[in-house]
């Protein structure tokens, strides 16, 4: 009861500093639209109606993947910056408790790119969203954000000891794009690569949010998101304390 | 049991130098530190920039960890139990980072007593309670980037004494403040002390550590070079007095013979403006000013003085005498 | 200062910037990797909809992706003066303004023509794309050329960004817009026609489509029209943000804000 507590604090908060910063968040939603009309200019000259809707699911989870990969890379960085990091580590909670709100709470604001995507597939291009399990697919988005945000966490913990982690972060945000079903079946890619597609959340979260718009069985797909969402945490936990054991002897919880 | 021990405190840092060729340098900040500090002392860690009172601190607040040597936090190892040392710990660096920019001082506060583990009920009252007691009562409500740098370091304090710990550092906490907003703060880790909490507190201004403090260890260069109360270290200097001859260049040779005189103390050398300030401290029973005059034949000499010496002159005799 | 010496000094404080970009954990995600997963995901969504052929998206995207270091490199030479103070140290030099900063431009080009040539091997090589033997020095020029252009409009972007503080927003936009507007992924034919008629002022476009047909087998003397306007353009965005700097710096000078720039 108390995490909870705690985890739910921790999102608050800083779901609250990242809505304070507008050019930043503006910048993040229009960016991935771009790669979404393009998504559309090219599904449309292939002329089914079904098809421009599955751009326009696969365009929008495009937009909620950036707005995590892209932040999580630099969210330790950031702290580090901000003098924060040595201040949170200096708490008696377990900093991976700490850490995993923020990149949920970074994951959230990718609801904004994928309702700014829907709007714009819709607008533009007369993209009608049809919602065949319209309870699962609102169920599908915040699992989706809780799945990324713990991908994301996995991640920031990875990164924290790179200066320049925000580039690695970044440099998820392609490949993610590219085989975990967004735009592109999996069927498409050699058999060694399904794998990793697998492995990774989005491909669930894609498959659950399509589902429920297009048909099928979102179910199994959710429940895929929860059992890796949970994997990554676990994982993440693990590593997190060598880690910051690591930190405190080479002095880089801080910038001097 | 000692509340803070500091058993041969050791750490090095390594830095990097040039892009090309990746030379590695190593630089020992603290070099086998330790005292011992007891329950409801108020300790000084004093000395100069860059002898290594942040690093020490760091280490004891579980931060940093030594290269070499232990420490323990109310019989907690810093370095095997961080955990438990942290939960009765409270810390207040000073400066500009460190806060939430974008939130206000009270969700600033609200989230780290989440994070110190202050149960639910008890948060709202302490945060209040807090607030006025540093004095950010009516500003709390604003985001923390439109805080003066005074009012930054009280949401500091706030925040360090949040979980009511029981031992409490501060590393130069009046820094950079006005004098007034100095003083008040002085006053307030008086009353801290007085609610029965074990207080480090660093520092590099001699006449604080002599008013808040009792006891002092001074530091210079990463090694403990006296330790006391403030009157015992004031003791080391009581006797005699301090000549101080206003010099414009002086050979190295003629402090080392100064130094060997019978009677003289200490010698050291202060740069001011143009000249340099000779300081020679004697013994009370002897009077050795022609004798100084006569090695200095030879330098050119400007005012000629005598004074009691201070607290002062021992520190700056300490940390100059490498 | 002579001009020689400006263009070199200028080319290597340039450098030293890049040197932000060029150490590894920065270089390879941004600039070896993600171009690569850019082709590869076009490619692969022009597949699913079986649309255009893999040579269409390794052109289009190896060369739009200059802009990548042309856009932020660029500014980043720029703004690093600003944060440094020595921006405004330098505006009121008596230093000829043209070598300084065209010497500033010239690792940025390389850089970005580096980073094109070599996402287009790799693409080619893992789409299987095969291409003329006798197009190759043909391309190579189209990707200096292309990279020119690019650091042009990187120059103009970079002037801007010294009155807007968000520049790493503004020029992913620009970014965004030339992944439409340059036919990098959509035929220029199949957009609206005031669309078309931005693509043609926009840097990149002529030189993808001549890279474009010097893949399909057309001869080098077909694409140098192309080739030309593409270098007008460049040149053109070069004055262009050239101009803006001087702009810039005048009223610097007379509204006493040119440590704010």
């Amino acid at each position: 009861m108390k995490t909870l507590r705690l985890l739910g604090i921790g999102w608050l908060f800083h779901f609250k500093m990242i809505m304070r910063s507008a050019f930043d968040g503006i910048g993040q939603v229009i960016y991935p639209l771009f790669f979404a009309t393009v998504a559309f200019f090219v599904f449309r000259a292939g002329d089914s109606p079904r098809t421009l809707l599955y751009a326009s699911l696969g365009a929008a989870v495009m937009g909620m993947w950036s707005a995590t990969s892209t932040t999580a890379g630099s969210a330790m960085q950031r702290e580090r910056w901000q003098g924060t990091l040595e201040a949170l580590v200096a708490t008696p909670t377990n900093f991976a408790l700490i850490l995993l709100p923020v990149t949920i709470a970074m994951a959230t604001i990718g609801i904004y790119s994928l309702v700014a995507t829907l709007l714009w597939g819709r607008l533009l291009f007369g993209i009608q969203l049809t919602l065949v399990h319209p309870l699962l697919f609102v169920l599908s988005i915040p699992a989706t954000v809780l799945t990324f945000g713990a991908l994301g966490f996995l991640f920031a913990v990875c990164f924290v000891r790179f200066r320049a982690a925000w580039a690695l972060g970044n440099m998820f945000e392609y490949p993610v794009w590219l085989i975990c079903g967004f735009l592109v079946p999996l069927s498409f890619f050699p058999y060694w690569v399904r794998p990793i597609s697998w492995i990774l959340a989005p491909t669930w979260g894609m498959n659950a949010i399509r589902e429920s718009s297009l048909g099928g069985s979102p179910l199994p797909d959710l429940l895929m998101c929860f059992a890796l969402g949970t994997a990554y945490i676990a994982l993440g936990f693990l590593v997190m304390d060598r880690l910051l054991r690591a930190a405190r002897e080479r002095a880089a919880l801080s910038l001097t | 049991m000692a509340v803070v021990e500091a058993h041969d405190l050791r750490r090095v840092y390594k830095t990097h130098t040039g892009t090309i060729r990746r030379r590695v340098k190593e630089i020992e900040a603290v070099r086998g530190v330790s005292f011992q500090i007891e329950k409801g002392e108020l300790f000084g860690l004093l000395g100069p920039n860059g002898a290594g009172k942040t690093t020490t601190i760091k280490m004891l607040i579980t931060l940093l960890i030594p290269t070499a040597g232990s420490a323990s936090v109310l019989g907690f190892d810093v370095v095997k139990d961080p955990r438990e040392v942290r939960k009765r710990i409270g810390y207040v660096f000073g400066g500009e980072r460190g806060v939430y920019e974008r939130l206000s001082g009270y969700d600033n506060l609200r989230y780290f007593a989440e994070l110190y583990g202050v149960p639910p009920k008890v948060q709202k009252p302490r945060i209040e309670e807090l607030l006025e007691l540093v004095g950010l009562k009516g500003r709390e409500h604003e985001r923390t980037e439109g805080y003066s740098r005074g009012m930054k370091q009280r949401l500091h304090v706030a925040r360090g004494l949040l979980h009511d710990p029981e031992v409490v550092f501060l590393d130069e906490p009046t820094i950079g403040l006005d004098p007034v907003g100095a003083r008040e703060l002085r006053a307030t880790i008086g009353t801290l002390t007085e609610a029965g909490k074990t207080i480090l507190l660093t520092t590099h201004y001699m006449f604080e550590a002599d008013a808040l403090c009792d006891r002092i260890a001074v530091i210079s260069q990463g090694e403990i070079v006296a330790e006391g109360t403030p009157a015992q270290l004031k003791s080391r200097v009581e006797s005699g007095a301090v000549t101080e001859v206003e010099v414009y260049g002086i050979p190295d040779e003629t402090v080392e013979r100064l130094r060997t005189l019978e009677g003289v103390l200490s010698v050291w050398i202060e740069e001011r403006d143009q000249a340099q300030v000779l300081s020679v401290q004697t013994r009370a029973d002897v009077q050795l000013t022609a004798a100084i005059l006569g090695h200095l034949n030879g330098s050119n000499v400007g005012r000629v003085s005598h004074r009691e010496p201070t607290l002062e002159d021992a520190y700056v005799a300490l940390v100059k005498d490498e | 200062m002579n001009s020689v010496r400006l263009f070199f000094v200028g080319g290597l404080t340039s450098y030293r910037a890049l040197f932000y970009w060029l150490s590894p954990t920065i270089y390879i995600p941004s600039l070896i990797v993600a171009p690569i997963f850019q082709i590869l995901l076009f490619a692969y969504i022009g597949r699913s909809a079986g649309l255009q052929s893999d040579a269409f998206y390794v052109t289009g995207n190896a060369i739009q992706y200059a802009a990548i270091p042309c856009l932020f490199a660029m500014s980043q030479t720029v703004s690093g003066e600003r944060f440094q103070n020595t921006l405004s140290a330098i505006l009121v030099s008596p230093a000829k303004r043209f070598p300084l900063f065209v010497g500033r431009a010239l690792p940025v080009m390389g850089n970005a023509a580096f980073v094109s040539a070599f996402s287009f091997a790799a693409g080619c090589i893992i789409l299987g794309v095969s291409l003329p033997a006798g197009s190759i020095p043909g391309l190579a020029v189209v990707i200096l050329v292309a990279a020119f252009s690019c650091t042009g409009l990187g120059l103009t972007n970079a002037a801007v960004s010294l009155r807007v503080r968000e520049n790493a927003v503004l020029s992913n936009v620009i970014f965004g817009f030339l992944l439409i507007f340059t036919g990098a992924n959509v035929p220029i034919s199949e957009l609206p026609g005031w669309m078309q008629d931005v693509s043609h002022v926009l840097p990149l476009t002529h030189a993808i489509q001549a890279a474009r047909d010097l893949a399909a087998g057309e001869p080098f003397s077909d694409v140098t029209g192309l080739l030309a306007t593409e270098l007008g353009l460049g040149l053109t965005y070069l004055a262009g943000g050239l101009v803006l700097l001087r702009v810039f710096e005048w009223q610097g000078r007379k509204h006493a804000t040119l440590e704010q720039l």
